[in-house]
């Protein structure tokens, strides 16, 4: 465990090793590629600095908002199409127009929409992650064991307690995978978000750093945004193993 | 059913679009009808063709080095495990990284232009090429492998000539989900810097607030994602003919 641990540290360490070697060579100017040394000590600092701090609580408050709201309704409309048989018809043609849309692009739609704030940002976690929640949570319901159902109503439970009680915990595993990915993507969504129209949050940072040529300050939210998204991740990845450790 | 499908869907939520539009009555939400104008305007005009082309060509330009990278990578890193102990620290390391928001530092080493778009695009979608690579590639049966070898093989004949092909149906799949992050990252990276393109054009008609032409653009996106997707699975199918049919997840972090 250790030693594998060690043995998938080694090349991350040599990158890093790298990157600190290249920079303080003097075959690149500071400004274009700052020392990694520098980047982590900028980092430990601003994340003791209140207006970073404020940001970083906005960009996660919308984060967790959008993603919570994915979850919610993607593990419904997942299961109800699985369940429904016009819910089914739709369900396919409607994720093949929408799954390949770049849904950033609709991101202006929500600005105009929704106001310049929290909303439209939300709005374009929530469809950026519905989607592997949705496929997630629609295949699993489909593949729970009919028998498991057959069961369930014929000892008396209603069919929207079958949902709850047994295609719900069956569906779980994957559709705690299908969150895992949604994480990721919601992480990087809402900081495109904010670069994309800046005015607060991590993405604001990078832009306003970029913007003044503070090149270790644009690595900052890089790292800190990363940071968030493998914290989560692993998280979720550890809540996954406690709570369905049934599953394997 | 399954040719209509997409076709139906599509008009309800035009449906869906214009009667909320009709409902809400505000000019930052025309209806689909006030759109079709200006739509058909911009596709003779020829404005959009030429930030559709140069949208495109990087895009295509990214993907031609991500695969010319990821492939042989992943091929790789699936037959050796020395490579894939070495390789996939690193993925896991860049994975939740937010790739289009490294463009500002991309612009800083390599200047404002084409490049910086198309580098950015290349390290997106090179991630799950390689990944699907090497999936593919380490569950190559064996017994294809001891065959080659019996024949007389090389090495490297084996990689080109048994790997690869037989790594093909979950390599595609990795090339599926690098269209749907690549377009992503193309339309992002031009909203962050902007100077041409499919996502400039959506912010620059919204910053003049011609409303109508925000949304024609948009639906030209939607179009266009579409269309590479579906003309890509197309390929896929008739390339794969003879493996069993796995559908992709159509998501991922970009």
């Amino acid at each position: 465990m250790i030693r594998n641990a060690l043995r998938g540290a080694a090349p991350i360490l040599l990158l890093l090793a790298l990157w600190e070697g290249f920079a303080r060579s003097g075959l690149v100017p500071r400004t274009l590629l700052p020392p990694a040394t520098l980047v982590i000590a900028r980092t430990a600092t601003a994340l003791t600095t209140a207006s970073f701090d404020a940001d970083l609580l906005t960009t996660l408050t919308r984060l967790l908002a959008g993603l919570a709201l994915a979850i919610i309704l993607g593990i419904a409309l997942g299961i109800l199409a699985a369940q429904n048989r016009v819910g089914g018809m739709i369900f396919d043609p409607l994720v093949r127009v929408l799954g390949p849309l770049p849904k950033i692009a609709l991101f202006p739609a929500f600005l105009l929409l929704l106001g310049f704030e929290d909303a439209p940002r939300i709005a374009l976690v929530l469809i950026d992650a519905i989607f592997p929640i949705m496929l997630a949570a629609h295949a699993a319901a489909r593949a729970v064991d009919e028998k498991l159902i057959w069961s369930a109503r014929a000892a008396g439970l209603s069919p929207a307690a079958c949902v709850l009680r047994v295609v719900l915990p069956a569906a779980m595993p994957q559709i705690m995978t299908g969150i895992r990915v949604a994480a990721v993507i919601a992480c990087v969504v809402v900081f495109l978000s904010e670069m994309v129209q800046p005015g607060d949050g991590l993405g604001d940072q990078m832009i306003r750093a970029a913007r003044a040529f503070r090149s270790v300050d644009m690595f900052v939210p890089i790292v800190v945004i990363s940071a968030l998204g493998a914290l989560l991740d692993a998280t979720l990845a550890t809540i996954r193993a406690q709570a369905l450790a049934w599953a394997a | 059913m399954t040719r209509l499908g997409p076709v139906l869907v599509l008009l309800a939520l035009l449906a869906i679009w214009q009667l909320g539009a009709m409902a809400l009555q505000a000019d930052y939400l025309p209806t689909p009808i006030a759109v079709l104008p200006d739509l058909r305007a911009m596709l003779i005009d020829g404005d959009i063709w030429r930030d559709m082309a140069a949208s495109l060509t990087r895009l295509a330009a990214g993907f031609a080095i991500g695969l010319a990278a990821g492939v042989p990578l992943g091929i790789v890193c699936g037959r050796s495990t020395a490579v894939r102990g070495c390789v996939n620290p690193l993925l896991a390391l860049f994975y939740p990284v937010p790739k289009a928001a490294l463009i500002p530092i991309l612009m800083l080493w390599f200047g404002a232009g084409d490049l910086s778009k198309i580098l950015i695009i290349t390290l997106t979608v090179t991630l799950p090429i390689v990944y699907h690579a090497q999936q593919g590639a380490a569950a190559v049966e064996e017994k294809l492998l001891w065959s080659a070898r019996a024949m007389g093989f090389s090495p490297a004949a084996i990689l080109w000539r048994v790997v690869l092909p037989a790594a093909l149906p979950e390599l595609l799949l990795g090339v599926r989900v690098g269209i749907v992050i690549g377009l992503i990252v193309m339309i992002s990276s031009e909203m962050i810097v902007r100077q041409n393109g499919l996502g400039y054009d959506i912010f620059n008609a919204m910053d003049m607030a011609q409303y109508t032409l925000t949304y024609a653009v948009i639906v030209i996106v939607g179009v266009l994602g579409y269309v590479l997707d579906s003309g890509f699975e197309a390929l896929r199918r008739r390339l794969t003919f003879w493996a069993p049919q796995r559908q992709a997840m159509v998501a991922a972090s970009s």
